[in-house]
């Protein structure tokens, strides 16, 4: 395997790190392996177990041969038909973590990611087995100073079904590459993601779905909504392979664009080479309706309560297909508690 | 034709060739000294060949592109390439004046008939320089400028002075620096203000030699409040070698001007298309993309328009047809740099025989453009299950105000459509033309009517044995 010294470093000419250089998430220099401490990991329900560092693929991705490197151990999350809550606090210059989910018949876990380390590194893996279903959900609640890379790599088999919802509320700088491959025939795949830019908050997140076997469906919804300077970058790469007949897919992002000083970048990207699927991919951009503003404060409510309002419908609206109850509502309860927050100072 | 010959160019209508009867051949290969042989042999004032041998300096250094299917650009040689070939002395205004051989290809082509029919005026380039040329008297009375770009520097120079590679510069890419090094030919026109040239103009662009380079530069400046359609059709024969067109397609509509640019690409499957096509809509201004590419190797085209006044909009309608061993990388951007700007992208593309299209596109709003809106729509048709439709779209928005919009789809035929139509007594073969030509439909609504039938036949000729 290439080591991260020895491994080239990307040029903005990719598009996976067309907006977000690697040299910005970076902990350190680029040409630096520095030290990298754990992250504490903590299941409120099944007992994680830590073993040395599983070998991944990282298909040649510079985040992922650097975590590779500096990763020392890998949480296993062993799921059987249950709902767990897992607690990752990040403190301290520089930390990380692999978090591996071996899932069986149908089960859900949260994700609470808080903390505030400087930089963090988040690696999750998981394998959906034939027929099992697995309900993820990830809340970025992290300090707002901190820079997180996140990596994931997801793989679904045969007759299995898998959704991961994103909440992304806090951290300085993000960097999500978020990656799951339909292996088997007739998989499915939803993924949710919910992103709130405020102060000068930089949230890309870049998600690849790669249809590789027949009757696979994936469908991607990623809203936006951006405050003051923050910027969102939003790129999807969906995939369908020639084998994957009958598939049907579709991404669409939204942004909302909340201030004359935010921006946002969306880059629905699609390549398909079978003929009989459905593919389809949308982007859009708007202000805040005047007319739902209009509504709303001619109802009593001031400008920035009736903009927290339709921030929030916007978002939730980014969850609302999701499956499992126990993901859907607490991403829906901690979305309004943060807006609630902001508007309160 | 021999039947050698025949069995080499197969459905491709425009795939036979003349023998080469150039007065003027270059050797094969690019160094500073063609680029100035070039410039010498063309009289042309010394501040062009200062800026032809900067483009050549900077295209040596340039890095090959890295927006579009750039692995593809590898099979390039550019030291196989002739930069300039002279086929005739001087450029005719009288159709009977040019040389037989060419006189014999265009006749082919139907150049003379369309020019009688619905023309305002015809150029018409043969390898390196153009060898006919005409414009209706009315519209020359009118103060309308329509030359061959060699006879519009020679002319009016302090004109191209003024606008030649303001809107795309040598150093925007690799391909514009080659361009603004060797370039010959192509057209310049120049609108008077207020003055609607109500037919279209048109250029037809030929490559006959093999391994030939055709760097054609065009420049088009619509004055204020005026309007200007302009076509131009691309052919080549089939040899079993490569050639290269790599042209610079310069707009610019002034204040409340509007510019329609049509083309219908159709070079032969032996071409690389890299070109260059980039306008600038001032104030209330339209500047309009009406793009066609069904030929070529590799097409990598993406017209762009740059939205500089209040009010300005762009309208790039691109269709494109990839077939066996062809990829069309294709797109458009749109820059919205002013307030209240707004625009339209429609693309529409067919992939068949394991062809390759791929749409991709950049729509940016800078903080400055309050209130701009723009509609993205792409639409792909897969024929059979070897073929591959990509689309890449990007959008960056740096202000809250702007509406935006994007959506693409990939599908195959509907079943229920040829069912539909097989059950009226349409073969299948025939089913599918029909339903193709009306998938085109918007982007053959928009041409003139001779280019429309054209392009309907040419769809024809490619769909046939697509059964099967």
């Amino acid at each position: 395997m290439t080591s991260y010294l020895d491994a080239s470093l990307p040029t903005r000419s990719e598009h996976l790190w067309r907006y977000t250089p690697w040299s910005r998430v970076h902990p350190t220099k680029v040409d630096e392996l520095p030290t990298i401490g754990e992250v504490v990991v903590e299941s409120e329900d099944t007992v994680l177990k830590i073993v040395p560092k599983r070998s991944i693929q990282h298909g040649n991705d510079i985040a992922r041969i650097f975590l590779d490197e500096v990763l020392e151990n890998t949480h296993i999350l062993a799921l059987e038909n249950e709902t767990n809550h897992v607690h990752i606090r990040a403190g301290g210059h520089a930390v990380a973590a692999h978090i591996h989910i071996e899932s069986k018949q149908s089960s859900s876990v949260m994700f609470h990611l808080t903390g505030e380390a400087e930089w963090v590194g988040l690696w999750l893996t998981g394998n959906i087995l034939p027929n099992s279903q697995l309900s993820v959900g990830l809340i970025n609640e992290l300090s707002t100073d901190t820079v997180l890379v996140r990596t994931d790599n997801w793989n679904v088999e045969r007759d299995g079904d898998f959704e991961l919802a994103t909440l992304s509320l806090g951290g300085q700088r993000i960097k999500s590459d978020i990656r799951t491959t339909l292996s088997g025939s007739n998989s499915n795949h939803k993924q949710f993601i919910a992103v709130h830019g405020h102060g000068t908050r930089h949230d890309d997140h870049h998600v690849e779905i790669h249809h590789q076997q027949p009757h696979s469906n994936s469908k991607l919804t990623v809203n936006a909504a951006c405050d003051d300077r923050s910027h969102s970058v939003g790129t999807g790469a969906l995939t369908i392979d020639d084998d994957a007949q009958h598939t049907d897919a579709g991404q669409i992002f939204r942004n909302l664009l909340l201030s004359p000083s935010a921006r946002a970048e969306a880059i629905p990207e699609l390549e398909v080479m079978a003929n009989e699927v459905a593919a389809a991919h949308g982007a859009a951009s708007a202000p805040i309706d005047s007319t739902q503003m209009h509504y709303l404060m001619s109802r009593g409510l001031s400008q920035e309560e009736a903009t927290a309002m339709l921030v929030e419908g916007f978002l939730v609206d980014s969850f609302v297909e999701v499956r499992s109850d126990s993901v859907r509502e607490a991403m829906q309860t901690r979305l309004t508690v943060h807006l609630e927050c902001q508007l309160l100072g | 034709m021999t039947q050698d010959a025949q069995e080499a160019v197969g459905d491709y209508r425009y795939g036979f060739h003349d023998p080469e009867s150039a007065t003027i051949r270059f050797d094969k290969g690019l160094s500073e000294q063609v680029v100035r042989d070039i410039s010498e042999l063309k009289n042309e004032p010394e501040w062009m060949t200062d800026i032809r041998v900067k483009a050549y300096k900077h295209f040596v250094e340039r890095e090959m592109p890295t927006w579009g299917n750039c692995d593809s650009l590898e099979g390039i040689n550019f030291d196989n390439v002739t930069y300039f070939l002279r086929s005739s002395d001087k450029t005719e205004k009288n159709w009977d004046d040019v040389p037989e051989d060419i006189k014999r290809t265009f006749d082919r082509l139907g150049i003379p008939e369309a020019e009688q029919k619905w023309l305002g005026g015809v150029t018409a380039q043969y390898e390196s320089e153009a060898v006919y040329h005409s414009i209706r008297e009315d519209l020359e009375e009118q103060g309308v400028i329509f030359l061959d770009m060699d006879s519009g520097l020679k002319e009016y120079p302090e004109l191209v002075k003024k606008y030649f590679g303001t809107v795309v510069p040598h150093s925007d890419n690799k391909f514009s620096a080659l361009n603004t090094a060797v370039w010959s030919g192509g057209s310049f026109i120049y609108v008077p203000k207020g003055i609607h040239v109500e037919m279209p103009v048109q250029a037809y662009f030929r490559i006959n030699a093999k391994n030939m380079g055709q760097f054609e530069r065009t420049l088009i400046i619509a004055d204020e409040g005026s309007s200007l359609h302009y076509v131009e059709g691309c052919t080549a024969p089939t040899y079993s070698t490569d050639s290269l067109h790599s042209a610079v397609v310069e707009l610019i509509a002034m204040e409340g001007a509007k510019i329609r640019y049509s083309t219908v690409q159709n070079w032969s499957a032996n071409v690389y298309n890299l070109v260059t096509k980039r306008g600038v809509a001032h104030k209330n201004a339209t500047v309009e993309w009406v793009d066609g590419n069904i030929g070529s190797k590799l097409t990598m085209k993406y017209p762009s328009v740059l939205l500089k006044g209040e009010g300005a909009h762009a309208e790039i309608i691109s269709v494109a047809y990839a077939g066996t061993g062809q990829h069309q990388d294709a797109g458009a951007k749109v820059h919205h740099l002013a307030p209240n700007t707004t625009s339209n992208i429609l693309s529409k593309s067919i992939s068949k025989g394991g062809g390759r299209s791929s749409y991709r596109g950049m729509l940016q709003v800078t903080p400055k453009a309050n209130g701009c809106r723009s509609k993205v729509v792409c639409d792909a048709l897969m024929l059979d299950e070897d073929s591959r439709s990509d689309t890449y779209p990007t959008m960056e928005i740096g202000n809250s105000t702007a509406d935006l919009e994007h959506e693409a789809s990939v599908s195959k035929i509907s079943g229920d459509q040829l069912f539909y139509l097989m059950s009226r007594g349409h073969s299948e073969e025939e089913a599918m033309g029909l339903i193709v030509n009306g998938f085109f439909e918007p982007f053959t609504r928009e041409l003139p009517m001779e280019y429309a039938v054209e392009l309907n036949r040419l769809l024809e000729l490619e769909m046939e044995g697509s059964i099967g």
